[in-house]
């Protein structure tokens, strides 16, 4: 907590004058993944630019980030766990829960595509004929957010692919560059998202085969904490970072994010 | 040099990923891990670096599973720590824990207890030894050896075994900087062969000459998890940011 944070009083009168100044920043709570996609960095110089408030994120976890923002140790959360994020506000750590942006998953498969799939927009008929056709397919197998993602898609299409682990579906026990470099090796089809696999730089003659099906939507969230719940929140300043990120201005920022001429982020905040 | 391309136990991280859900830990009515979550992949080096009391000591011991959480979950590759999941793990701790015996007894002792035959142990020993620099005390007893010493002979025999896994707890804190050196160099090279390295430290200039990624631990929790030219240059936690200024953080 940041009261706890105990400084040694010299430090503390040395910045002091600066006091006014550095008070402009605000801390999100953030995803790894999110951070790591290089969209923050884009987008937080032009909201810094524009209103003179900074903006520190925090990486952890998708959980602990939720469990940091209801600690107080942050003013805005960030994140993409829907359920979790409308408890956080139901408890009361959060104002109001705004939809974002979303990003997306794919399936990426070889050219000669044996079961049939591409071009599919049905994830799940698409999952239904690789188990039918019992073409290779590459797991993560790693109890990773993608990996969950997968094994509830499977669930949706009634398939429980484990049963047939080390046949046509393959557990690569590994993470997202791993497990497609592993897929492409074996010509199996492989659930990933698409920003790792824009900057995937092993590609060989392989592209995506399914893509577009909401189900297959990573949806992201923005919450304003709770200044009645956790006083210590900047929440004037935090309310400007979310009302610009779902402002016409953010969205069209978000959209303009792009990794090797692709936009990763699709922006659907409803506004206002 | 060790060649680490399959382990004993099989593939290479055959224990990754960690993934730890909602762990706490609690002793006399206190809180000492607060709901961690955290996941630890395949093939990065992770320091858990955070100030004294933070819970860093206590949390390479529960994933070690050598005391049991008081509610969470941990799994190693979806495997919960134990004895299986420990044998292929090796731990070492700020002070050594040798045995009264010779320096080449304290390696053999530990290769015979993970059923390595006599000859096997010989030559393992031996190789040790030189990587670890004390091939000319082979002979003397273990607890005569200099503090720097000591750790660089828990650390050959903690490596001795083909660990896939080394937590490391403070391994160099009461050392000076010769003898730091020299166990880095050690633990640098057992990541180059492939092993997964897990560090706890409270030293800020080892967490930057070791990490791949940060894990920041702070009053039980982790205020921040990130890689470390993104931790280092742009911590955005309260916590990290004092403690990196070298602030006093409590």
């Amino acid at each position: 907590m940041r009261l706890a944070l105990l400084t040694l009083a010299l430090a503390a009168a040395a910045f002091a004058g600066a006091a006014c100044a550095a008070d402009r920043y605000i801390v999100v709570q953030s995803t790894t993944s999110t951070q790591n996609s290089g969209l923050l960095d884009y987008l937080l110089p032009i909201f810094t630019a524009k209103t003179g408030i900074e903006v520190r994120v925090v990486a952890v976890g998708t959980g602990q980030a939720i469990k940091n923002a209801a600690n107080g140790d942050g003013d805005v959360l960030l994140v993409h766990a829907k359920a979790a994020e409308e408890k956080f506000v139901a408890e009361g750590f959060g104002v109001k829960r705004f939809d974002l942006m979303y990003n997306d998953f794919v399936i990426v498969g070889p050219p000669a595509d044996p079961a049939g799939v591409e071009g599919s927009t049905d994830v799940v008929a698409a999952l239904q004929k690789i188990a039918e056709t019992s073409a290779p397919f590459a797991s993560r197998a790693d109890d990773s957010g993608t990996h969950k993602a997968e094994m509830k898609l499977w669930k949706e299409a009634g398939i429980d692919p484990t049963a047939a682990s080390g046949g046509w579906y393959r557990e690569t026990g590994s993470g997202m560059g791993q497990t497609l470099n592993t897929g492409i090796g074996m010509g199996a089809y492989v659930l990933t998202d698409r920003a790792t696999w824009v900057a995937f730089g092993n590609k060989g003659d392989y592209g995506i085969a399914v893509e577009g099906d909401a189900r297959l939507f990573n949806q992201y969230g923005v919450i304003l904490v709770n200044k009645d719940k956790l006083a210590n929140v900047k929440a004037d300043l935090g309310q400007a970072f979310v009302d610009w990120l779902i402002s016409k201005e953010g969205q069209d920022a978000i959209a303009g994010f792009e990794v090797e001429g692709q936009q990763l982020f699709f922006p659907n905040a409803k506004g206002e | 040099m060790l060649e680490r391309p399959i382990t004993r136990h099989g593939a290479v991280s055959a224990l990754l990923p960690l993934v730890v859900e909602d762990l706490v830990f609690e002793a006399g009515g206190r809180r000492l891990i607060d709901g961690i979550d955290l996941t630890l992949e395949a093939g990065r080096r992770s320091v858990i670096l955070g100030p004294n009391g933070s819970g860093k000591s206590l949390f390479l011991r529960l994933i070690h599973g050598l005391i049991p959480p008081t509610s969470g979950r941990i799994a190693w590759n979806g495997r919960p720590p134990g004895r299986e999941v420990r044998l292929s793990q090796a731990m070492v701790f700020q002070q050594p824990v040798l045995l009264r015996r010779s320096v080449a007894a304290n390696i053999d002792y530990a290769l015979a207890a993970h059923g390595f035959d006599k000859a096997a142990r010989r030559a393992r020993t031996e190789q040790m030894l030189i990587e670890a620099g004390l091939e000319h005390l082979a002979r003397q007893p273990a607890r005569r050896l200099s503090g720097g010493e000591q750790q660089r002979l828990a650390l050959a025999r903690a490596l001795a075994v083909e660990p896939d896994v080394l937590l490391l707890d403070e391994p160099t804190s009461s050392l000076d900087p010769h003898a730091t050196l020299r166990i880095e160099m050690l633990i640098a090279r057992a990541a180059q062969e492939g092993v997964r390295i897990v560090l706890v430290t409270h030293d800020i200039g080892q967490a930057r000459r070791f990490a791949d990624e940060v894990v920041f631990l702070h009053r039980g929790r982790i205020a921040e998890h990130a890689p470390a030219e993104v931790f280092f240059d742009e911590p955005g936690s309260e916590a990290a940011r004092s403690f990196l200024a070298g602030e006093l953080v409590l």
